[in-house]
């Protein structure tokens, strides 16, 4: 069996090395002309004039494109993936990012105004440089918070309002009625900040168009080719089969790189403008500011607790970020997955949220890690742990009081959403085994009598992962069929070459979709290859996002295979004379049962294929394919526990211990797993303690455009991690494995904001924002203090 | 963004480098390139010609010089950080590279570009005040020597002219018998948004001389004199500690950005006084 064990990722060879082949890498024929962008420097203005005449005469220069031309060349809009209804019933406002400015206004810094291509990258910058732009400034609003407030200016003054969509949802009434008869009632502003992925390679796009077949191929750092596909349908106007989307190796998407980016569209219609391939190398700064940023919810929470400290209902007013305009998936993280797992771990009877989706003049917001979940657990967990200070129990115990209880499975939630397995008591005590919790509260109790400021983070909460099954996500807004796809295609050797509509980045696909292939066809994982990303090698598919590609792309491998293993075992048959039921599977060989008569998989595979001797209603070949839509979502749970220490002196907070336990269902490759939750635990704790994409609430200028401005955690900056998981089996699928992408981005931030409140508690701090940098920490202190004299 | 078209010039001496200077007024030194080049790409800077020193041999010496060190314009940061002699007889300096940059950024980087990048928020011109330490800059006119405490004149601004290099920096020997450096940044390798580099001398339990110098709080690093007042004359105890930090979050007028704010630099630079006049002391003994 190789599904549960660490084998090396076999990917890593290349990655390793150097030998990655990126967009930038591609080499092709003809030369390769690079396009670089003019951006709006100013959050809100009137574009009152373009002139292009002194670039266009500059060396080198083989296009200069504006708004003006996109239109005239009859090009189109973006589209939203998965558009939600306003709560009247109504559409939403949606206003969808535009590609390039088109109606003479741009809404947010980094807005593209021109496109320059040229011979070369310096050639082209010199030349947008050269494009004279006038602009006259407009008042702009970056803040979520103050979007409704009502001297706010308008985004997009034709809605004559800058909120996108309400949506509502849970019990309304039950949950008034539960505040109203609460002991105590918690409340707490519990807004997030705006962060981005900040992947390691910069988003990157080469555009070519082949003027004889009249076919056109986009190589792109994307997650979803065939998506891309679809994308530039309304964009460019191209009819999916004459167009060849390739996402070779990408360097790190996060979500963040799963949308039809105006660069997309823009390098292919230059290259078909310009007759030359044309590509375009983000730089840090533009991706810093132009990549989707994430988060950025502004929460006002109300939590009612029993005298007992048991949550009787909680109830949520949030104030969900768009940016300027819609990117194309947003309307899904604020108002459809966003509100699903507000219920976290806990028994909570009445739950209530109303979220109004906002325009700000700021860079478009949408899906990173998480989305929408990290929100969910940050509002509601922050709220358990003043509520347990509030009313002197313990936070973990009041947490354990309120779990779900294990026979409660599957346990239908307030919000809607049913989770079908888990067992959130058992995660809590191996937390709590795993980080000596009853040890660490004495310490903290004697660090304190030293002026020594310790606290304890804690969370737990569910995941909703896998995105389908089909139908529910269509409920939900989806237009894009939520399955994915795979082949096993058996060559008549005997080899195998699979073909997967996910997209790895990071996930190590190469490994892990070969465990599972090899397991079901009984064959050595070294005879398995693994072909994804490129729309022409593999028809369809949905792409990696959301944790979900184990339980739609993976259990399409799963079944192809058996599909496959059925075939061949029907061929195998005629050839042994025997019944297929008869006969087994293992090391590359088919025995019948009970005898030692054995024949090599290779042999079944070249007779599939050229022999003409066979049954009679058995067609050629041994190759199939297997569109797979699974029954539910999954839902992996997790525990989050850590130690934070706050600097007296300076506030600097220090991360001592970080332990994370989590129920992900059946595990493909424990290695695999470890890596993708210290990945997004280091992504949350960043988020938590530095991250933010900044603007100058006055002029509306990004503050963030470089790694010296926005900071991610270094190596040095996140503990040595201590995981454990707990197994339950996910109802969903065959394999009974739940998604596992995301736990760590999801739960980090809520616990490390808790432990820094738990270090503080005792100094009357109540909260401190996200990023909780060492000036905050500070303010929030002085602020306490002072309202304490 | 790339950086616009510029000349490149290679010099093989320091006087072809400075000949170079004189007769290209719009030039700058290329040293380990890890602000310039960075500065160059976001366009922020245009130099129209660079003058690339890295093949000028020998100049990235670290050497004797009296009781004092010797440090040459190429000598690289992680040979600086790393150099016995200077823990020996400036372990300020050595101590102050725990906080300055990434081991890869240290490799090229030099001490030199890093004094002349002038970086309001960099570690190495408190250092370099806070030991008394002299730049020799040289033009085609000549060399003349400038005390730190007179090179830093603003952000970004030096007191070398456009046709000077800086060839050399000397540090001298351990002068104080005390000494600490302390930074607050965002994460650890990071500018700072506050630096304290404190030097002390007692005599009979009284402190005799003192230097507390702050960066990254205004425009250019430099020395709080009230805080050094505060502290002469007496033993360093509880009391002149706590004039002290007072003294020092008076005498700096910070500015605020997106990493802190002025209330916060001005609260820091209490504590990190606090803690390295503190730390200087206890090292006298
Ligand atoms: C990620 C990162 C983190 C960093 N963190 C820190 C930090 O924490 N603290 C810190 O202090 N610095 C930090 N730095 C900056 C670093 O110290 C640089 O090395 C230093 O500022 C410049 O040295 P250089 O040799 O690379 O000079 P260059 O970049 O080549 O030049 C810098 C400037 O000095 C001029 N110059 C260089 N040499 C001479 C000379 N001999 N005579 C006259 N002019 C000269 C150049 O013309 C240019 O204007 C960081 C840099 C990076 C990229």
């Amino acid at each position: 069996m190789y599904v549960g064990q660490a084998i090396r990722r076999r990917e890593d060879d290349r990655f390793l090395l150097g030998r990655g082949s990126y967009v930038e890498d591609i080499t092709l024929d003809d030369p390769i002309a690079h396009a670089a962008f003019v951006r709006s420097p100013h959050a809100h203005a009137a574009v009152t004039r373009v002139d292009a005449a002194r670039a266009a005469a500059m060396p080198g220069v083989l296009a200069v494109l504006t708004g003006e031309d996109w239109t005239r060349a009859g090009n189109g809009e973006a589209e939203g993936v998965w558009p939600v209804k306003d709560m009247s019933g109504a559409d939403a406002r949606t206003v969808n990012r535009p590609f390039i400015c088109v109606d003479g206004t741009v809404r947010c810094v980094g807005e593209i105004v021109a496109m320059v291509v040229a011979e070369d990258r310096h050639q082209a910058q010199d030349a947008a440089e050269a494009i004279e732009v006038d602009y006259e400034e407009k008042p702009a609003n970056t803040l979520t918070a103050r979007a409704l407030d009502a001297d706010t200016p308008l985004v997009h003054p034709a809605h004559g309002t800058n909120e996108v969509l309400v949506t509502e949802h849970g019990l309304k009434e039950e949950t008034e009625a539960a505040l109203a008869k609460a002991h105590h009632v918690t409340e707490v502003v519990v807004p997030t900040n705006r962060v981005t992925a900040a992947s390691i390679e910069p988003r990157c796009y080469m555009g070519h168009h082949d003027t004889v077949n009249d076919r056109y191929t986009v190589w792109t750092t994307n997650q979803a080719p065939h998506i891309v596909r679809r994308y530039f349908t309304k964009s460019l106007n191209i009819p999916e089969h004459k167009l060849r989307v390739i996402a070779p190796d990408v360097g790190g998407g996060f979500g963040m790189k799963l949308y039809h980016y105006p660069e997309e569209a823009l390098v292919l219609w230059g290259a078909i403008v310009s007759g030359r391939p044309v590509r375009w190398v983000g730089t840090r700064s533009e991706c810093l500011l132009g990549d989707t940023h994430a988060r950025d919810h502004h929460t006002v929470g109300r939590m009612g607790f029993d005298a007992e400290g048991r949550i009787l209902g909680v109830k949520f007013e949030t104030l969900g970020a768009f940016g300027a305009y819609e990117s194309q998936w947003n309307a899904s993280i604020t108002n459809a997955y966003h509100f699903t797992m507000l219920s976290l771990a806990y028994d909570i009877p009445a739950i209530h949220t109303t979220v109004r989706a906002v325009y700000t003049n700021a860079t478009p917001v949408d899906a990173y890690r998480g989305a929408g979940r990290p929100e969910t657990v940050y509002q509601v967990e922050r709220l358990i742990e003043n509520g347990a200070h509030e009313m002197g129990i313990d936070p973990l115990e009041l947490r354990a009081r309120n779990l779900i209880p294990p026979e409660k499975f599957p346990y239908q939630t307030a919000i809607g959403i049913t989770y079908d397995s888990g067992d959130p008591p058992a995660l809590v005590e191996k937390a709590r085994a795993l980080a000596n919790y009853d040890a660490l509260r004495a310490e903290q109790a004697a660090l304190r009598a030293e002026g020594q400021w310790m606290g304890i983070g804690i969370c737990a909460f569910f995941d909703m992962a896998g995105a389908g099954p089909v139908k529910m996500m269509n409920d939900l807004g989806a237009k894009i069929g939520c399955y994915d796809v795979a082949s096993v295609r058996v060559h008549p050797d005997g080899r195998i070459t699979v073909f997967a509509g996910s997209h790895s980045h990071g996930q190590g696909h190469e490994t892990t979709w070969s465990q599972i292939a090899a397991d079901r066809l009984g064959c050595n994982i070294e005879h398995i290859d693994l072909v994804e990303g490129d729309t022409d090698r593999v028809p369809m598919g949905i792409g990696t996002w959301g944790s979900r590609s184990l339980s739609t792309a993976g259990m399409a491998v799963y079944t192809a295979a058996d599909r496959v293993v059925a075939k061949s075992k029907r061929m195998a048959a005629h050839m042994l004379e025997c019944a297929p039921e008869d006969l087994d599977l293992a090391d590359g060989e088919f025995t019948v049962k009970g005898t030692d008569r054995k024949l090599s998989f290779a042999a079944v595979a070249n007779a599939s294929y050229h022999s003409g001797d066979r049954p009679p209603d058995l067609e050629i070949g041994l190759e199939e394919t297997s569109f797979f839509d699974p029954a539910d979502c999954t839902y992996p749970s997790a525990v989050h526990l850590c130690v934070v220490l706050v600097d007296p002196e300076t506030c600097a907070v220090t991360l001592r211990d970080y332990w994370a336990v989590d129920d992900v269902g059946t595990v493909i490759n424990p290695m695999v797993l470890e890596g993708q939750v210290h990945g997004g635990l280091a992504q949350g704790i960043g988020q938590a303690l530095m991250e933010e994409c900044a603007y100058d609430p006055e002029s509306g200028q990004y503050l963030a455009g470089t790694f010296m401005d926005y900071a991610v955690p270094h190596a040095e900056d996140v503990p040595s991690f201590g995981l454990d998981s707990h197994f339950t089996r996910a109802l969903g699928n065959p394999l009974g494995a739940k998604g596992a992408g995301e736990s760590g981005t999801i739960g980090a931030p809520a616990c490390v904001c808790n432990g820094v409140i738990d270090a503080l508690w005792h100094l009357g701090v109540r909260q401190v924002t996200q990023p909780m940098t060492p000036k905050k920490i500070w303010r929030a202190i002085e602020d306490a203090q002072r309202a304490q004299q | 963004m790339k950086p616009p078209r510029f000349r490149y010039l290679r010099a093989g001496s320091v006087d072809g480098a400075v000949q170079a200077l004189a007769d290209n007024p719009d030039a700058r030194i290329l040293a380990g390139g890890q602000s310039l080049i960075a500065m160059m790409n976001l366009r922020l800077v245009r130099p129209a010609c660079l003058i690339d020193i890295n093949r000028v041999p020998d100049l990235g010496y670290i050497r004797e010089e009296g009781d004092g060190v010797a440090i040459g314009a190429l000598a690289r940061h992680n040979e600086v950080k790393h150099s016995e002699l200077v823990r020996a007889r400036c372990p300020l300096l050595t101590e102050a590279y725990e906080s300055i940059a990434h081991h890869t950024v240290r490799n090229r980087g030099t001490l030199g570009g890093n004094l002349c990048h002038a970086d309001p928020s960099s570690e190495t011109p408190a250092v370099m005040i806070a030991v008394g330490a002299t730049l020799v800059l040289q033009s085609v006119g000549g060399t003349r020597a400038v005390g730190a405490e007179d090179f830093f004149l603003g952000t970004y601004e030096t007191a070398a002219r456009q046709d000077e290099m800086l060839v050399e920096i000397r540090l001298p020997g351990r002068g104080a018998d005390g000494w600490a450096f302390a930074e607050i940044s965002n994460r650890h390798g990071d500018f700072a948004i506050a630096v304290i580099a404190t030097t002390l001398s007692l005599e009979n339990g009284r402190c005799a001389a003192a230097r507390v110098v702050a960066s990254g709080v205004g425009e250019h690093a430099a020395r709080l004199v009230p805080a050094e007042q505060a502290l002469v004359g007496g033993p360093v105890d509880e009391t002149r500690l706590d004039a002290a930090a007072a003294a020092a979050a008076g005498a700096v007028d910070p500015h605020s950005d997106s990493h802190a704010d002025a209330a916060y630099r001005r609260d820091a630079v209490a504590a990190l006084t606090r803690r390295t006049v503190r730390r200087a002391a206890e090292r006298c003994g």
